[in-house]
Formats: C-alpha cells, structure tokens, sequence
C-alpha cells in the first residue's frame, strides 16, 4: 500500500493550500507516492449541515465517484472524514447502490495522523522542533473519530519537542461551520477561552487536526495575539522535518 | 411557563455580558464535570454502565404504550388514581378539579419541569390557592418570577445581596444577611410551616415502575419527601416517557441519573411510593394521584428518531458538558428545557418556526451525545430539523430557509459535482471575499458572514487553489 | 362508546412503527457483591462517613442505650422522637427516656395525624428510627413506612440517629428492592432511601446541610461479624 489518495477539503483548497503541500512532503518523507485526483472537490459538509440534504446527494455522489477505486483515502481534516464515514450511508439511504458503495468506501477513509499512526504503523516521522507544543483536540476528530492518541504520538516523536498539557484541550473551540458567523458572540467566548486556554499553557505552537478549528482559532489569535502561532499537525511535522535537514 | 425561545440571540447575548453568569457556569461546569467522572468510574465498567442505561431507555420508549398500561394497572391495584391528560390544559385542570373537590388551600411544590411546561402554577394560583416551591433555588426563582437559571442550581446566578433584598421583601426573613447559609436557613424556618400545614403535596416523577406500579423522586433536600408525607393528598405529575421495564432498571437508572446530574453516587433521598397509605398511617398521603400527560409526546412519537428524545431522564449531564449552555446558561432557551435535550425536545413541542435558534445555535462537538447516559443522538436531531426547514416540512412546523441561502447551496451543491464548475465558482468569488486584505489577511467582510471578523481574521484566499499548484507537476 | 383520554393516547402510541429494542449489553456486577459479611460492615462504615454519616459501634442492645445516653448527652437533648419499628422497639426508649431524662414521643403517643405532625415539627430536637436495611454500595438506610414507621420521624427534626444492625445489611439497592418487591408480594406504599443529611448548594454554589431534612444523621452500628 503505497499509493494513498489525498483528499482535500475545500477549507485547504480555497484558503490553506499550505496545508495540503505539508501532506505531500511528509507522505513523501515516508517513501510514498501520494496521488492526487484532481477531479475532487468538496465532500458537501457545508451544504449536509445546513440540511441541504437532497442537494448534497450530489457531492457524496462525485465524491464517491472519483475516490471509489482508491485503497487508501487520506485527508487533513477530520470533521470531512466524519462527513464521508457517518454522514453518506444516511444521505443515501433511499438509493441502495450508492448506500453500498458509500458504506464500502467508509472504512478506506482516514484522516491524516490516523493513517500515518494506525495504518503506516509510522510515530517518528523525522524531523525536530526545540519547543513546547499543546494540541487541539479537535471535536469531530476526538469524538467523531476517536482519534486522540495519534496525533500526540507524532509530535511527541519529534526530535526536541515537548507536548504540554492545556487547560480545556476537549472544549470545543466555537467553530461549528456557520455557527461561528451566526451566533458570533458565543463564538467568540469559545475561541478566546481556547485562546487563553493555549497561551496559560506556555506552548510554543498550537497544533490541531482540522482546518476548520484552525481557522477559528488561528483567525482570533491573528487578531489578538499575532505572535502565537497555530498550526495544522502536517505542516508543524513537515516543518520540523525541514528544520531538522538544515 | 411564558416561551421565549424566540429571544434566544438577545438573551445570548445579555447573559455572555453578565459577569455573575460567567462565573457561575465556568465554576459549576468544572466542578461538577469532575464529580461526575469521578462517580462514573465506581461502576467496574463504566461504559458497559452506560450502555446499560442506553439500552434500557431504548427498550422503555420501545415499548412505550405496554409499558404504560402495566404500569397503571400495578399503580391502581395498589390504590393509587391513575389520570390521563392529553394537553397541559388538560393536565392542569385535572390538578385544579382534585384541590377543588377537597376545598385545598395550600400547596407545596417539589422541583418538576412538567409542571413548568404546563403553567401548573399559574393555574392554581390564578383560582385562589397558595402554592409554594420548596427546593431553594425554585423557591428564590419564584418569588423573583424568573425562569430556572440552570438544571441543577436554578437560582444559582442570583447573587446574595438580591436574595437578601428579596427574602426582606417577601417577609421570608427579618433581619438581613448576605450568608448563603443564613438565608438558606431562613427559608428552612418559612417553609417549615408551609410543610407542616400544607394540604395537598405536588410532585414529579424521575421514574415510574411499570413492573410494581411505584413513582421514584430523588433529590436532595427533603421538600420532596415533606411533600408527600406531611399532607393527606399527594398528586405526583409524569410525562408518558418516565416508565421503565422494572424495579432492577428503575435502580440501574438511579445510579446513572444522581452521578450524571451532581456527581454524587446517590442524591439525599429517594423516595418510593406504590400506592398511597394503607392504614392508619400517623403521616403520608390517605389518596395518592398519578397524572400522566401527553403533550404532543404520542403525536411526535410516530417518528422513530424523534422519539428517542423521550429516553432523557433529565439528568442535566448535556447541559454540564455542552460548550454552549456553558457561556449562556438556560435563560435564552426560552422554556422549561434547556440545554441540548431543550433544543431537541423544544422544536416537536413548540414548533420549529419558533425554536429555530435551538437547533442551529450548536457546533456539533457532539458531546451531548457522548456523555448521555439515555443514549440520544442530539446532533442528528438537529441535522433533521434543519433538513426539515429546508424541504418546508409543515408536519413540524418548519419554515423554508431564506433565498439567498438557498440560491447559494443550490450553486454550491452544483459546483461540487464537477471539477470545472468549482473553479469557475471560485474564480467569481475570489475578488468578493478579497475585496479588503491586508497583509494576507482579511479583517471584514459586509454581508451574511461578518459576525465572524467581529473578533476574527480570514487569510485572503491565495491566487492558486492546491488543484491550481498541482497543475503540471507528476501526481 | 366514546374513547377514553388514556385509549387515544395510547391507541397514537400503538400505531406508530416498531422498533425492535436493543439488546442490554453484559455489565460485570458490582464489586460490593463480592463483599464478606465482615468486609460488608467495613464498607458501610466507610460509605456511611463518606457521605456525612457520624458512626457509633455497639455490641448490643445495652450498648446501643449507652451511645445513645452518650449522644443526647453530647447533643443536649431533651425530646425525642421516635418510631416503633423491630429495631427501635425491642430497646424500650421511652424507659431509656425516663432514665436519662429524656422525654421520648412515639406516634402512639399522639391523639391525631395533627397532634404527631405538632410534636415531629415544632417538638423534638431528633428522631430516632430503626432501619430495614442499610446498603454499603453508598451508605444507604432504607425504611419501610408503615404504622410502625411514620416518615416524619426521619425527616422533620433537625437529627436523625438510626440504629442499623449489622445484620440488616446489604450489598447493593437491588439486593433490598429484590426482597420486598419480590413477585406475588405486596410492595411496601413507601419506602425512603435516606444517603446522607439533608443537602443543597442553590445560593452560590454553597454547600450547606439540613436544608428541608435533617441536618446529621448519626448511625449506631449494632454487633459484629458473626464470625
């Protein structure tokens, strides 16, 4: 298995394209062929939880379509692995080939510490940092996925690097997709408690597994305390991975 | 109970403002959500625990209409009165008729949220009794005329010197004091008199045993017990769901509810009653009503994933967790329930066009369902309301979104079907959501997503997408 | 024949689609089943403190009348109240009473509903009870209401002293719950569950006792293992 698909969500598409050329370089460091399709374009997230159900029959479809044939699926955030895993069985349920070809595709799915930790059975992808880090546990990848360990795993294997604890790690950051425009002030009491969360922890950077999150968090931090950085875990790992090199 | 779920967003807004509430539910979320795990983790297996409990709430809505009827034969046999209502009219005037007929003047309350969603209060207020809430914090919310702060601490943001003010004024106490024990024991004093004379005593009901026709109250204080023991007439109010299978359940239950609602292993008292006295007993009710009430509950029934919301056994462990409720606490929830159970019971009892912040005010985090030891899947309820919403389903009162969203995901859904057709999306887009940068970033945007830069930036949106960066390389 | 409120409700309840319930899964069962007789005691002692219960040790029945001089004593009391159930009973407290110049009220003692409401509200400074059974999953008194057995007792004054004998004692809630709402039986009308005094923290998250309820409960734990 050596050729995983990456998929890339529109958040990394449109506005953190960084993101997805972190997954290359660190999939690449692991002698891997990552393939690109570039057909894909969005999982339909936005559209499902707005209750657009019928329409986004029509994302799940194309999805399914270009990513069907592919042993393993990979993807930096894990609210659209959440999306294609739970989400698409449901939203097909009334069309049995495709609700079987979802359900089928499901498990080839994963989000991108998962399948370098459970999959590559790979925690030390090279690389160092000299720095304190505190991790996000971002919600659909704790509890959507039960992904927790791996992540932590990665970056405690970075040559230097300290995982630290952080006050509140579990709380959600206030994003929630179109939550965070329309009900902003709740928002907004969410991210700056994450935020204080982060900087009480002494950390150096802030690393999470979702865009989303990041954004959220990394688009306050700018606003408030430009100097703390958030970063998504394939780009702090590819990062490290170039700073080890030099 | 006045509904004013509408407000949702102003009264958001008011609480996030207010300090008391800040603090409040950052100390009570901490404390208890601590207790809470602590208590959990004396079940050898905590999670087979839970999913106990899950199964045994799945199995008592499952069986619902079985299990009610048994429940009521045992409860008759043992010589309770068994009442049905349909509505909470219904439900009220049943109450009303059984004080009547037995010339009742005084009344004394324990803590029941069915009778705030039916205005029970009001009612008998309105025809002439004197009714008094006697756990302390609905008694405090009472005489402010306020609605329950938060499920376990109802009163818990009124700060004392308002409670001081409030307990002179209302001639509870004598001589001021900002002691929270003082006044606590100053309404001990006042509705120690009430429990000694008090007439008719009107409960809820936690769980009612379909195998031994018993009604299970737990709490902490003792006015529940008083309630029942001192007056001659015992009228306890349960909506249709609180059956459970058997007594063994009913215990499982317990043990679940008093450590997901206050961290505590067993709450005080729990008290059971099969029936009502059956002697000549020196205290304890002589007539013991059970009135159960529908509510919409049978109607919205018929819908097999709604109707999960009736295993929720009120213990509050949603509310303790969600991110939400613990900036805003339950005011802008606007009714009886608040919280994620409030947001999926509220829209099939009220209707959605009216609740229509309480499902989208959510960020999906999804610890609701994580922690819930009934085993409701709050987030996919919301996703059904919205999805309802969209298609204009008028059997839950669901209004059609507004044609800008709608004429957008119509484009969205469009452009992600193929490949070309999200490019050219992105394309005519790029210049609107770029229109200010600076630096890379954007810091506002007018229009329908500028609450977000309200408190956040927006990295401006690169000139090539990642599609655009792998053009011409080997992938 | 016209529907009844309770056939309609429950007819909109029986046409809505089945669901087959969920199978339960396997729970281990709860360590305080395993307990020995002797750990059991040890349990309930810890239980008991645990939740705010003070814990007298007597042998016997004389013993049980000394901890008990010993704590009206302590407690200056003047008058009790007391139920007349099999624990209770066989001590003769109202000779105990007299004895230690404690006045001493039983249900029997008052003409009406109205007079014992009086004594157990405005009279007596404590009430003294027995217990069916005591459970050391969380340091539990259970009580079964009868005549014998009036909730007030436990309930109104501001203390409650129960007298627990070792030999009442059960592991878990159903352990008590299997035997008195055992199949063909008769449930008792009331039963309380009393785990600790009287609580609430509604003002400012401040934590107090004997709110409504009594404030202490003290318990007198009679005899030993038998073995």
């Amino acid at each position: 298995m050596n050729n995983p698909s990456l998929f890339i969500p529109c958040t990394v598409d449109l506005f953190l394209p960084e993101i997805g050329e972190a997954c290359l370089q660190v999939l690449r460091k692991l002698d891997l062929v990552p393939v690109y399709h570039p057909e894909q374009t969005c999982c339909g997230q936005p559209a499902i939880h707005a209750g657009y159900v019928k329409k986004a029959k029509a994302s799940a479809k194309h999805f399914i379509e270009v990513f069907g044939g592919d042993e393993a699926v990979v993807c930096p955030s894990g609210s659209c692995v959440c999306t294609v895993k739970d989400r698409y069985p449901e939203l097909l349920q009334d069309e049995p080939d495709w609700r079987s070809r979802a359900k089928e595709l499901a498990p080839r799915v994963y989000e991108f510490s998962q399948y370098l930790v459970d999959v590559l059975q790979v925690e030390d992808v090279g690389g160092a940092y000299a720095g304190k880090v505190a991790y996000h546990e971002s919600c659909r990848v704790l509890r959507g996925l039960g992904v927790s360990e791996q992540p932590k795993k990665l970056i405690r294997a970075v040559k230097g690097g300290e995982l630290v604890p952080m006050q509140g790690a579990e709380v959600c950051c206030g994003f929630g997709g179109e939550f965070s425009t329309n009900y902003p002030e709740i928002s907004e009491a969410l991210v700056s408690e994450k935020a204080e969360n982060y900087i009480a922890s002494g950390a150096d950077v802030l690393v999470a597994c979702d865009p989303g999150c990041l954004l959220n968090i990394g688009g306050y931090l700018h606003r408030h305390h430009p100097d703390k950085p958030a970063l998504h875990i394939a780009s702090f790992l590819a990062e490290a991975i170039r700073d080890e090199k030099r | 109970m006045k509904i004013k779920s509408e407000q949702f967003k102003e009264v958001a807004r008011e609480e996030l403002k207010t300090r008391h509430t800040r603090a409040h539910l950052d100390v009570i979320g901490l404390f208890i959500q601590e207790m809470r795990e602590a208590s959990m983790a004396t079940f050898p297996d905590p999670s087979a625990a839970l999913e106990l409990g899950r199964a045994i709430r799945a199995e008592s809505v499952e069986r619902l209409p079985e299990l009610l009827e048994a429940f009521e034969k045992k409860a008759t046999a043992n010589g309770a009165v068994v009442h049905w209502a349909r509505d909470a009219r219904e439900a009220n005037q049943l109450v009303l008729n059984i004080a009547r007929e037995r010339n009742i003047r005084l009344v004394t309350k324990g803590k029941s949220m069915v009778t705030e969603e039916t205005g029970l209060n009001e009612v008998l207020v309105e025809n002439g009794l004197e009714v008094f809430e006697t756990d302390l914090g609905e008694f405090i919310i009472q005489l402010l005329e306020r609605p329950p702060f938060h499920i376990q601490g109802p009163a818990l943001n009124i700060p004392v010197q308002e409670i001081c003010d409030l307990f002179l004024e209302k001639g509870v106490m004598k001589e001021p004091t900002l002691e929270p024990v003082e006044l606590g024991h100053a309404a001990r004093i006042f509705l120690r008199d009430k429990f000694h004379h008090v007439e008719m005593g009107i409960t809820g009901v936690n769980f009612a045993v379909a195998e031994t026709g018993t009604i299970i109250n737990v709490e902490n204080e003792g006015n529940i017990r008083l309630t029942k023991s001192s007056p001659p007439i015992q009228v306890s109010v349960m909506t249709l769901e609180k059956v459970v299978p058997t007594m063994k359940d009913a215990m499982h239950m317990l043990r679940l509810l008093c450590r997901n609602c206050t961290g505590q292993k067993i709450a005080s008292y729990t008290s059971m009653d099969s029936g009502p006295n059956r002697g000549a007993e020196a205290d304890g009710p002589r007539e013991l009503h059970i009135v159960i009430l529908d509510n919409g509950r049978s109607t919205f029934y018929r819908d097999p994933e709604a109707r999960e919301i009736l295993r929720c056994v009120r213990c509050g462990a949603c509310m303790l967790e969600c991110p939400v409720y613990g900036k805003i606490g339950g005011y802008p929830y606007g009714w009886a329930y608040s919280g994620p159970m409030g947001q999926v019971l509220n829209p099939l009892m009220i209707g959605q066009e009216r609740t229509q912040d309480l499902y989208r005010a959510c960020t999906f985090c999804g610890v609701c369902k994580t922690v819930c030891p009934a085993g409701i899947d709050h987030p996919k309820m919301f996703l059904r309301y919205r999805a309802h919403d969209v298609e204009g389903d008028s059997r839950y009162n669901a209004t059609r979104r507004p044609w800008p969203e709608a004429g957008f995901m119509e484009m969205f859904t469009w452009a992600t079907k193929r490949r070309w057709r999200w490019d050219l999306g992105i394309k005519a887009v790029r210049p609107f959501i770029n229109r200010q940068v600076e630096e890379g970033f954007i810091r506002g945007l007018k229009g329908p997503l500028e609450g977000w830069f309200k408190s956040r930036d927006f990295p401006a949106m690169p000139r090539k997408t990642f599609r655009d960066r792998m053009r011409g390389r080997k992938e | 024949m016209s529907k009844t409120v309770k056939d309609e409700i429950l007819d909109r309840l029986k046409v809505a689609p089945q669901k087959e319930p969920p199978p339960r899964p396997m729970m281990p069962p709860l360590n305080e089943l395993a307990l020995n007789e002797e750990e059991g005691i040890e349990k309930l002692v810890e239980t008991l403190t645990l939740i705010g219960c003070d814990v007298h040790r007597a042998r016997d029945s004389e013993e049980t009348l000394e901890k008990l001089t010993e704590i009206a004593r302590a407690e200056g009391l003047t008058r009790i109240l007391a139920s007349e159930d099999d624990v209770v009973s066989p001590l003769d407290l109202p000779e105990w009473g007299k004895k230690s110049n404690v006045e001493v009220f039983t249900a029997k003692d008052c003409r009406d509903r109205e007079e014992f409401k009086r004594v157990a509200f405005e009279e007596v400074e404590a009430g003294v009870t027995g217990v069916d059974f005591a459970v050391a999953e969380s340091g539990t008194l259970c009580l079964v209401h009868d005549e014998k057995q009036p909730r007030l007792v436990s309930l109104a004054p501001i203390r409650h002293i129960a007298v627990v004998p070792v030999d009442r004692i059960r592991p878990v809630y159903e352990s008590v719950t299997d035997e008195l709402f055992a199949a063909g039986g008769k449930a008792p009308s009331h039963l309380t569950f009393i785990s600790g005094p009287s609580m609430t923290g509604d003002i400012q998250a401040t934590l107090f006792r004997g709110m409504h309820g009594p404030k202490t409960v003290t318990v007198i734990l009679v005899g030993q293992a038998s073995s």
